[in-house]
């Protein structure tokens, strides 16, 4: 039982012969990325409700030019990456606008760890991200806390292991990437994500 | 030299390379494939205005709304889809295919004849819940072609790459196992010697397996085709394919498991396509299904369940007494909800299958002047199979299926539309040279970014030698049991054989009856 459903000139791209064809648009984001964009484990797209409008604007162009999520490795960033691709500039601010919208939850913990070195290694961090990793516009940093903690964990390991923070033109990303040279194996990402989750107690 | 070979191992190399048995009994040891039973049927007490909330229109919402509906519930069901039928999915002129990040229009003629499954396309014979339903529901069916053995057989590292037909590789590949069987009896020391009139038996069954000469040998078999001649002169037997050849390439073992057990012949399939289903359902319920509903929040209360949707730009909501929820598990943990930590852990367990088709619209039926109706040629590539349509026998055009990737679908997933389209026209060409040229409109379908359902089916196991551990089990009982009583999950996913719609339809009943035990035990 397909519904009629009337023309949208948008977001068709078959213009001729494109009558009562069944429309769609950009907003397909919630299905990966869960309710209200709050995250989804079961499909490892992280936490959008909350984020900074910059950010996001950023990560989405990114995407799209394939400055992030291009690392054959990348499982995840693969999946992210082709959902940017086709994004004009105006679904990129609509989006932005819809997030805006969106009830914040701060995520679930997932992951424990040793507080304590945790916190010795977040100190670095937080010249950037602020001691209560709320984030700082100024230095392009976003905000940590309240992100799932299983998505700061793959992107600790993406930025070490060159999947992230590596393309020419990512120059935000190059700059944290040198941060991560200070965790030293799975234990210290552990921890330091231990301790950011700690801070949205 | 031959190394000696007992009488079990004998007897199993006979199943593996002919025999069935074995692994349909395996179906039914699992509790999925019945045996021997009915179809399972559904004796429901009066509803007495009781009220469901369906959560997603899969043939296992479909059927749970239909059942209800007879026993006079008050049934809803949300979908966040602009369709019903989930992974029934039938793709014909205009069809919208909302792959994220690949959104595609068929354009194949707008014809009956013209269409492509895209997710169910095979009904086994003895799914009978699922051809119970066929009938009820007035669904036409028709004869698949699974094995077709007219069809092409092609690898790159076997006779150069030159495809052959299936029966020829067949037969051969039968001819010199045989003749290996038969000199494994003389030769070898029996653990349990067979009589005279046993190892006769056996050594003729041995014979008409392999086509073999009295002298046990193989030398070719007319089962494998004539190479010319045949009615009005004598047949011209097609040379034999070197068994050294025929090693070349791993299908020996694909091509005689492909059609045992559940592909095993006979396979159904509906008239003008699997949503056929979706549509007999919907002519019983249809009115009960609010369409572009996407469920946000699962509230389990003790006197019922809340659900809020988003539709049409708003958050709306709706309470019911009971809850049917077939949304995908990997999607059901990105919901709000307020389900209890081991429910959670298993929901999260689950792993979501990976699985990519793809279909052309053929200018002409070029296969059918090659001999082939229906069936299935295999490559040993990428792109691995093309099905050749029952439907529409001589007419001008029809629709192939160009690929399929059951195990692995993200080599193709993870290309552009284009890189698909190419892939596919390169290997196909192997097998039909003038391929490029007879096909166009080309359709593809990555299920991993499918809208609203992100992945093929269900992954309980880790990995196939391990099976089902008994912590996977564990996990499995408490999804099929209700969280306080009243959200059921269901769906093929709730089942020990996933990606089967039978399994579908038997998780939604075994809830529906678990509801009803409940109920009726219930003091007043
Ligand atoms: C490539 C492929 C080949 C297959 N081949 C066969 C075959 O030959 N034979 C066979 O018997 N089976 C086959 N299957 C399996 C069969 O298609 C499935 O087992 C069956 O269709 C599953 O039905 P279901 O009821 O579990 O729901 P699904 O079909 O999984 O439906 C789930 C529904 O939930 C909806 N939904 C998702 N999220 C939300 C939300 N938030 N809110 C509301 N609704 C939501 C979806 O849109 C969808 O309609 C195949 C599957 C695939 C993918
Ligand atoms: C097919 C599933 C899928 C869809 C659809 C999807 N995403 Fe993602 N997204 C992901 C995954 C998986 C990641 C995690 C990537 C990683 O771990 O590196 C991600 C990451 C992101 C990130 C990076 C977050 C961060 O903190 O840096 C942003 C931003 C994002 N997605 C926005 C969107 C938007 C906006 C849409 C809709 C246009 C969208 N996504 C659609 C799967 C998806
Ligand atoms: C020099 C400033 C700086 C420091 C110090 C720094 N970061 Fe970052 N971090 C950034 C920037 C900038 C980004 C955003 C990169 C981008 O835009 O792709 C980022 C991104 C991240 C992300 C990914 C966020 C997301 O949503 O994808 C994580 C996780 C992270 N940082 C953790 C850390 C940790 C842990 C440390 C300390 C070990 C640290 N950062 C130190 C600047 C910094």
């Amino acid at each position: 039982m397909t519904r009629l459903a009337l023309i949208c000139l948008l977001c068709i791209p078959f213009l001729a012969s494109a009558a009562e064809r069944e429309p769609f648009d950009d907003r397909y984001c919630t299905t990966c990325h869960g309710t209200d964009g709050r995250g989804n484990e079961g499909v490892q797209a992280p936490r959008l409700a909350g984020m900074e409008p910059w950010y996001l604007k950023r990560q989405l162009e990114n995407y799209r030019d394939g400055v992030r999520g291009a690392h054959p490795d990348d499982i995840e960033g693969l999946a992210m990456q082709p959902m940017a691709a086709g994004l004009t500039d105006e679904s990129i601010q609509d989006i932005i606008e819809w997030a805006g919208g969106w009830n914040y939850v701060p995520a679930e913990h997932t992951i424990s760890g040793d507080l304590d070195a945790g916190r010795a290694l977040y100190q670095p961090c937080a010249t950037c991200h602020g001691a209560n990793a709320e984030g700082n516009e100024a230095l392009g940093a976003p905000a940590l806390a309240g992100q799932n903690d299983w998505y700061m964990v793959t992107q600790l390991r993406n930025f070490l292991a060159g999947y992230r923070g590596v393309h020419p033109r990512d120059v935000y990303g190059a700059q944290m990437r040198v941060m991560t040279t200070g965790l030293n194996g799975e234990n210290d990402i552990n921890n330091v994500v231990a301790y950011i989750n700690s801070l949205s107690d | 030299m031959v190394k000696p070979v007992s009488r079990r191992e004998f007897l199993n190399l006979l199943a593996a390379a002919g025999g069935a048995g074995a692994v349909v009994k395996a179906g039914a040891a699992l509790g999925i494939m019945p045996a021997d039973a009915a179809a399972s049927t559904l004796d429901l007490a009066a509803g007495n205005g009781r009220s469901a909330v369906i959560l997603g229109g899969g043939i296992s919402g479909l059927a749970t709304a239909y059942e209800l509906g007879k026993a006079g519930w008050d049934c809803t069901i949300l979908e966040a889809s602009h369709r019903c039928g989930g992974r029934i999915f039938t793709v014909r002129h205009g069809t919208l295919i909302d792959e994220l990040g690949n959104r595609q229009y068929c354009e194949f003629d707008d014809e009956p004849h013209m269409y492509f499954n895209a997710g169910a396309a095979r009904i086994p014979n003895t799914h009978r819940t699922l051809l119970g339903y066929c009938k009820k529901l007035g669904v036409e069916l028709e004869i698949f072609i699974n094995e077709n053995k007219t069809c092409w057989v092609q690898d790159d590292a076997m006779l150069g790459g030159k495809p052959v037909r299936n029966i020829e590789y067949t037969t051969h590949l039968r001819g010199f196992v045989a003749e290996m069987m038969a000199k494994a009896m003389h030769e070898t020391d029996m653990d349990e010697p067979f009589t005279e009139e046993e190892a006769g038996t056996l050594l003729g069954m041995i014979r008409s397996f392999g086509d073999l000469s009295e002298d046990n040998v193989y030398r070719g078999s007319s089962n494998a085709g004539y190479a010319s001649g045949g009615f009005l002169s004598p047949g011209v037997q097609n040379d034999i394919i070197a068994f050294r050849d025929l090693l070349k390439t791993p299908f020996a073992m694909r091509l005689l498991s492909t059609n045992e057990g559940e592909t095993g012949p006979i396979l159904l399939q509906p008239r003008g396509g699997m949503d056929q289903i979706t549509e007999g359902f919907l002519r019983q319920v249809g009115d009960r299904v609010s369409y572009r509903a996407t469920v946000a929040s699962i509230q389990v209360r003790d006197d019922g369940v809340e659900v809020a949707y988003d539709q049409d730009g708003a958050r709306r909501q709706i309470r019911a007494d009971y809850c049917f929820n077939c949304i995908p598990t990997h999607l059901v943990t990105g919901l709000d909800h307020n389900f209890p930590a081991d429910y959670v852990r298993a929901l999260k367990h689950v792993l979501r299958g990976e699985a990519y088709k793809a279909a052309f619209q053929a200018k002409e039926r070029f296969w059918e002047k090659q001999d082939i109706y229906g069936g299935i040629s295999w490559m040993n590539n990428r792109s691995q199979q093309i099905w050749y349509p029952v439907a529409g026998i001589h007419r001008q055009k029809g629709v192939i299926l160009a690929a399929y990737d059951y195990g692995g679908g993200m080599y193709h997933t993870r290309m552009t539309q284009q890189e698909r389209v190419e892939a596919h026209l390169a290997d196909g060409e192997k097998v039909h040279a003038d391929y490029r040229d007879l096909v166009e409109k080309p359709v593809t379908v990555g299920w991993h970014r499918m809208n609203h359902m992100l992945g093929c089916s269900a992954r309980w196991r880790r990995s196939f030698r391990e099976g089902w551990t008994g912590e996977t089990e564990q996990h499995y009982r408490t999804l099929q049991a209700p969280v306080n009583g009243r959200h059921y999950m269901i769906g093929d996913q709730i089942s020990m054989r996933s990606a089967w719609m039978e399994s579908a339809l038997l998780s939604a009943h075994w809830a529906m009856a678990d509801l009803d035990r409940r109920l009726r035990n219930a003091p007043a």
